[in-house]
């Protein structure tokens, strides 16, 4: 058991090395995006701001309650862009055959997936997710105690492996379509835009749908209301907080399956 | 002439060859077009009007600015960017065409290919769901048209300049996107300038910016009268002049700096 875990990790290590040494080529690269996406979300906040101020808390969030959610939401979509943006292109590794080499050797294809690649320019996301976030935490008065704090790192794991398993599942139609892309970027429009607002302010249908359908409600939404202590009329046993890690590891695990059963589908590239 | 219809309706035919991308671009509009009208909605909850512009009118914007967005996609700066990059730029100049008008060609066969297979669908939407987005007068409609058509000039040359400095700064990623990110903000696409701080409103008036969105929309909706509609648009034509004397300079250098990579 031990040597599988230090196994299994010291192939994760390597892969991750090599994915670092690839990026770091061309460093100049990375000014376009050290730009962009800190411009991008301090901008959406910053609408959220202006539409606070001219006219009303929205759906009753305050601005520093809003920037504490969309703080949150950032926080595990950096994670998720750092460990998991291989999930975003299932659909490239289909058609060029990059699953060839995976199913040669002798471990977990989906393992192998997961830990294939790691994103070091996703720090940049990271870079806005906390600057808005420890914002909004000084403004709502967030009590940093072990157990909130505790609470509040599995949330934002538990966030990065929601929206993780979902891309993987959106994704993995490539095995039989050949073609996720444009369902990717579906996927990240709906994600980007449900998680950084409160949920609501779009009607019951959608609510729920996010919440048992997509359990998108529990990247940001839901952990935001119990921190803050924002009364938004739904509850669940034991808080809404802990939950997020459980549909997490639910949502992987679904995610693993899927993934699995489309790999029967794999025909590998044509030459 | 006829090579560019050629362009055109090439570039009509493709983007209509793959279905499934166009249903889910339509969804990835569709959601934002949701997400953004949940959201005024819940800003003007219980409130008549703000800054003179009632509930109504601000979801007309808002539905409108989407459907914009999704028609005016020029692709030009991407083109020129990865074309650049991948030094099939050489042979595109061999091409017995100009260069900008085969983009600006492809740009309009892909704007109207989306008027057809985005906008109609998005219309249809926001039509059951929440309002027919109306404009406000026959006037403000017949107004609006030629303005939306400067806006489409506007955004073309601007992503054109832009695609064009990747002639210079090849590693320097795309910085498209970075334009991109400006241009949501400060052309009044995601909230009009009007509700901005007053420094940042007077600002704005001097940037080409708020002329690629926030002007076709406000007479569209009816907040500007029609003598100053008749100005927005004479601004807009001067911005097109300048934008195009600027994008024919840098063209005229882009072309001694290309640089061809070894294979």
């Amino acid at each position: 058991m031990v040597t599988a875990i230090r196994y299994h990790v010291s192939v994760a290590y390597c892969f991750a090395r090599l994915a670092v040494q690839r990026q770091l080529e061309y460093p100049l690269f990375l000014v376009s995006w050290l730009l962009m996406i800190p411009l991008q979300y301090l901008s959406g906040v910053w609408v959220l701001k202006l539409m606070v101020e001219q006219f009303q808390p929205l759906a009753g969030w305050s601005f520093p309650e809003l920037s504490f959610l969309y703080g949150l939401g950032l926080l595990s979509h950096g994670l998720s862009v750092i460990f998991f943006i291989q999930t975003w292109q299932i659909d490239h590794m289909v058609i060029r055959g990059e699953f060839d080499r995976m199913l040669l050797r002798p471990m977990n294809v989906f393992f192998q997936f997961v830990v294939n690649y790691v994103n070091f320019i996703g720090i940049i996301d990271l870079i806005p997710g906390f600057i808005i976030f420890f914002y909004g935490c000084a403004r709502v008065g967030f009590d940093w105690t072990f157990i909130n704090t505790l609470k509040l790192a599995l949330v934002v794991i538990g966030g990065m492996f929601i929206r993780a398993s979902i891309c993987t599942i959106m994704g993995s139609a490539a095995f039989w379509t050949k073609r996720s892309g444009s369902l990717i970027s579906l996927t990240l429009a709906t994600m980007e835009r449900t998680t950084m607002y409160p949920l609501s302010v779009y009607p019951r249908v959608i609510q729920l749908a996010l919440t048992f359908l997509l359990p998108i409600g529990f990247i940001s939404f839901y952990p935001a209301t119990e921190f803050i202590g924002q009364d938004d009329g739904f509850t669940l046993p034991v808080g809404l907080a802990i939950w997020t890690p459980v549909v997490g590891i639910v949502t992987f695990a679904a995610a693993h399956l899927i993934f699995k059963y489309g790999l029967k589908r794999y025909e590998s590239a044509g030459s | 002439m006829s090579a560019y219809y050629y362009f055109f309706k090439m570039r009509i035919l493709t983007t209509l060859a793959y279905r499934f991308e166009v249903f889910t671009a339509v969804a990835s509009n569709a959601v934002m077009l949701l997400a953004t009208v949940f959201l005024w909605k819940a800003a003007y909850r219980g409130i008549g009007s703000v800054e003179e512009v009632s509930q109504h009118q601000m979801i007309v914007y808002a539905i409108l600015s989407v459907v914009m967005g999704a028609v005016l996609s020029v692709s030009v700066q991407d083109e020129m960017y990865y074309r650049v990059r991948e030094g099939n730029i050489a042979t595109d100049f061999i091409k017995p065409v100009h260069l900008l008008g085969m983009f600006l060609a492809e740009d309009l066969g892909n704007t109207v290919s989306a008027l057809v297979n985005r906008a109609v669908p998005l219309i249809l939407l926001s039509s059951v769901l929440f309002t027919p987005p109306l404009p406000a007068s026959f006037a403000a409609l017949l107004l609006f048209i030629p303005s939306l058509m400067l806006s489409f000039l506007l955004l073309w040359l601007m992503g054109a300049i832009v695609g064009m400095i990747a002639f210079w700064v090849l590693e320097l990623g795309n910085l498209g996107i970075v334009k991109d990110a400006i241009v949501r903000i400060l052309s009044g696409s995601m909230i009009p300038i009007w509700f901005f701080p007053d420094w940042m409103g007077t600002v704005s008036a001097f940037l080409p910016f708020q002329y690629m969105y926030q002007t076709p929309l406000s007479i569209y909706i009816g907040v500007i009268s029609y003598s100053q509609a008749g100005i927005a648009l004479v601004v807009q034509a001067v911005w097109i002049a300048v934008l195009a004397l600027i994008a024919y300079a840098v063209w005229q250098r882009a072309k001694r700096v290309t640089l061809i990579q070894g294979g």
